[in-house]
């Protein structure tokens, strides 16, 4: 009876595990927009793909298609209720001088690759520690200069689904852990982070990071999901750092 | 058991594994490069079993490649589509990148070789040229070709060049990226099934009291063989290009040693750059875990497939078009060398200048010559710089740094008056120079 028990919670452990995390982070005056400003959301940067039974993620242009589409609508319908002026950017060439609006990009990538590294994945840099002060310098400030918009937000999301080889895979590993060897390949994964750029100064002056075992982005409702858990609350700077310290437990 | 992670940390793994994941796959899956430096290879081209390897091993004749794709072709599968929209990601990166070499004239020269060895599939491939002093090409699935400067500086002829861009073309024709994806795809989930049912198996045979190590052993062996095969099944691809692009090279009318001269050379130049260092020359592509075949057994099999093709086509006149690789690379030639020079690669560059100087010495290639005498610095090499600086001024075409260099070495060796006027010279050739100010001061001296 025991292990039958054992099984029914396993297999519930499997089917309810899913869960969505996020962590917000913010220059320490940051409010959020608000009365009349300009915003200009950058072209997403979207990715879906199959998980393989082998653990790769393999790209799907469908899925991928699929899932630009729906999140675009959703950022769209989002933010045109907060009352700002809002321009979501389908293409480079929507939200400007393209070759100009590559090189932001491409800036934000490497900064945006730097925050999550520095800031969320532990390699925290002693001059960083206790601010959060990135950049994307007088690039970004001429680039506000030339398009009249006093934000930038830009959003990168990801998301795969299990094939039925790995879901196949799932279940064998599963029989592994009833006789003792446990070790379970991991199904399908959701990874978002967005960062908001004052294009005054440059600064970014908020960032947040989601990560989920659960939604599909490539339907309306996962993309809204998405957009509302990533983007939803903006919390002030005094609010995410102190949510930070007392996540981090370390400073007094 | 299970290795626990605690929780934030499993989390920040999470995400950060997906989001790198996909720079992996971008690099991994999208390219297959020439990768003369690459993580190299272990049983030689000639032994690759065509078992493991695509269908055709080097044993058959080139005429046994047809291409896979025709003219104008776009991926149906999934998986392909999948691939070519990262890629297609990829090139909306490259095509605006400041890496890219403004010069169209040498990109109307490389569009005419390409058109003359692809005739109507030319117009599938979009050619970028990047500054990249390392000896390197890359073909995309979804007909992007990357040609470094670092190939252009080495290059001696058309035909060397328009072997390797045959190579790569090769890789396009025959969909590489895409049949090693599927491969590496089904090798890794047999994997994971070997591994998942291990982990069965030896666990109920421990609960029965019995060794569950046999079983894990034999996993782990059926897996090495595993991981084997996908390096194997990638180096099959490479030699399957080498010989596409050899049979490309003698229908256009090229020489078809060429591609053989081209690993030579390779090969050469890595001697020479460890011999400077001091190092053992060590082909980094002779090990089962190298994704391309040994560069010696690569030349040693195109060489053969060489003479296969004369044997052949007997009266067919090939030209290595020597004349005309050298009219088009000429205007570039000293931001080429400059590039390499500057890679601090003194064993190599004296390699390839004085290769190139078997065509004939120039004041350009003397000028570089001691540029890399001046770079390295060793006791002597000043002597050495300032004889080539000397020698560089006695051509025509010397560039007007020669003068400046060869100026400046003579006022170190005491020879005051040679000196000002060599700098006087530079000065008239370059009145705006950005050292002009500094050198009309010491003038003044």
């Amino acid at each position: 009876m025991n292990c039958v028990k054992l099984v029914l919670m396993m297999m519930a452990a499997l089917v309810v595990a899913g869960c969505t995390s996020t962590k917000q982070m913010a220059d320490v005056g940051f409010v959020p927009p608000q009365g009349e400003y300009r915003l200009l959301v950058m072209r997403p940067d979207v990715s879906v793909g199959l998980l393989t039974a082998g653990g790769a993620v393999e790209p799907r242009e469908d899925w991928t298609d699929q899932a630009r589409g729906h999140l675009l609508a959703a950022l769209a319908q989002q933010q045109a209720s907060r009352g700002g002026m809002v321009k979501v950017a389908a293409t480079r060439e929507e939200a400007g001088d393209p070759a100009r609006v590559a090189e932001l990009e491409r800036l934000h990538k490497a900064v945006g690759a730097s925050i999550a590294l520095h800031k969320y994945l532990g390699q925290s840099l002693p001059t960083k520690k206790d601010r959060f002060d990135w950049t994307l310098g007088q690039q970004a400030v001429e680039f506000g200069q030339a398009s009249g918009y006093d934000y930038a937000l830009f959003l990168h999301a990801e998301d795969s689904f299990a094939s039925s080889g790995r879901v196949a895979l799932q279940a064998v590993s599963f029989l592994g852990c009833m006789v003792g060897v446990c070790i379970m390949p991991t199904g399908g994964q959701q990874a978002a982070y967005s960062s908001l750029v004052d294009l005054k100064t440059g600064q970014v002056v908020w960032f947040n990071v989601l990560s989920s075992t659960t939604g599909d982005i490539r339907t309306p409702e996962g993309a809204q999901t998405l957009v509302r858990n990533l983007l939803g609350k903006m919390k002030p700077g005094e609010e995410t750092r102190s949510a930070e310290t007392l996540a981090g437990g370390k400073k007094a | 058991m299970p290795r626990r992670w605690p929780a934030a940390r499993r989390r920040k793994r999470a995400i950060m594994g997906s989001i790198s994941r996909r720079g992996f796959l971008a690099a991994g899956l999208c390219g297959c490069t020439l990768c003369w430096g690459g993580a190299a290879l272990g049983k030689t081209a000639s032994t690759v079993s065509p078992r493991s390897g695509p269908d055709a091993g080097l044993g058959a004749g080139p005429d046994a490649l047809p291409p896979l794709i025709g003219p104008g072709y776009q991926p149906v599968d999934a998986d392909e589509r999948g691939l070519w929209q990262l890629c297609e990601r990829l090139e909306e990166e490259l095509s605006t990148s400041s890496l890219l070499m403004q010069m169209p004239g040498l990109r109307q020269y490389t569009q005419e070789v390409v058109e003359r060895l692809l005739g109507a599939q030319s117009k599938d491939l979009r050619i970028y040229l990047l500054h990249d002093p390392a000896f390197n090409a890359a073909m995309f699935p979804n007909g992007m070709m990357l040609l470094n400067s670092g190939f252009f500086a080495r290059v001696r002829n058309e035909a060397q060049f328009a072997a390797v861009v045959g190579h790569e073309a090769g890789h396009y024709a025959r969909k590489h990226s895409v049949s090693g994806w599927r491969d590496r795809k089904s090798k890794t989930g047999f994997m994971a099934f070997v591994s998942a049912g291990t982990a069965v198996v030896a666990g109920a045979s421990a609960a029965a009291g019995g060794n569950p190590y046999g079983w894990v052993d034999l996993a782990n062996s059926i897996n090495s063989m595993l991981v084997l095969s996908i390096f194997s099944f990638s180096r099959g691809h490479e030699s399957e290009a080498d010989l596409y692009g050899l049979r490309l090279l003698a229908d256009a009318g090229y020489t078809p040693e060429a591609a053989a001269q081209v690993w030579r050379q390779m090969i050469d130049e890595r001697k020479a750059s460890a011999a400077e260092r001091g190092k053992r020359y060590r082909d980094p592509a002779r090990s089962s875990f190298s994704t391309h075949p040994p560069s010696d057994d690569r030349m040693k099999a195109l060489g053969a497939a060489a003479e296969a093709v004369r044997a052949i086509a007997k009266e067919a006149g090939f030209s290595d078009e020597q004349d005309r690789w050298q009219a088009a690379v000429a205007p570039y030639q000293a931001m080429l060398l400059e590039e390499q020079v500057k890679v601090n690669d003194p064993g190599a560059s004296l390699y390839l200048i004085q290769s190139l100087a078997q065509d004939g010495w120039s004041g350009l290639l003397r000028y570089f010559e001691g540029e890399i005498y001046r770079l390295r610095d060793l006791p002597g090499d000043a002597d050495l710089a300032a004889t080539a600086y000397g020698a560089a001024v006695q051509f025509e075409d010397a560039p007007p740094e020669a003068w400046r260099a060869h100026g400046y070495a003579r006022l170190k060796a005491g020879q005051g008056e040679d000196g000002r006027r060599a700098l006087a010279r530079y000065l008239s050739l370059r009145p705006d120079a950005k050292d002009a100010g500094m050198i009309r001061f010491s003038l003044a001296q």
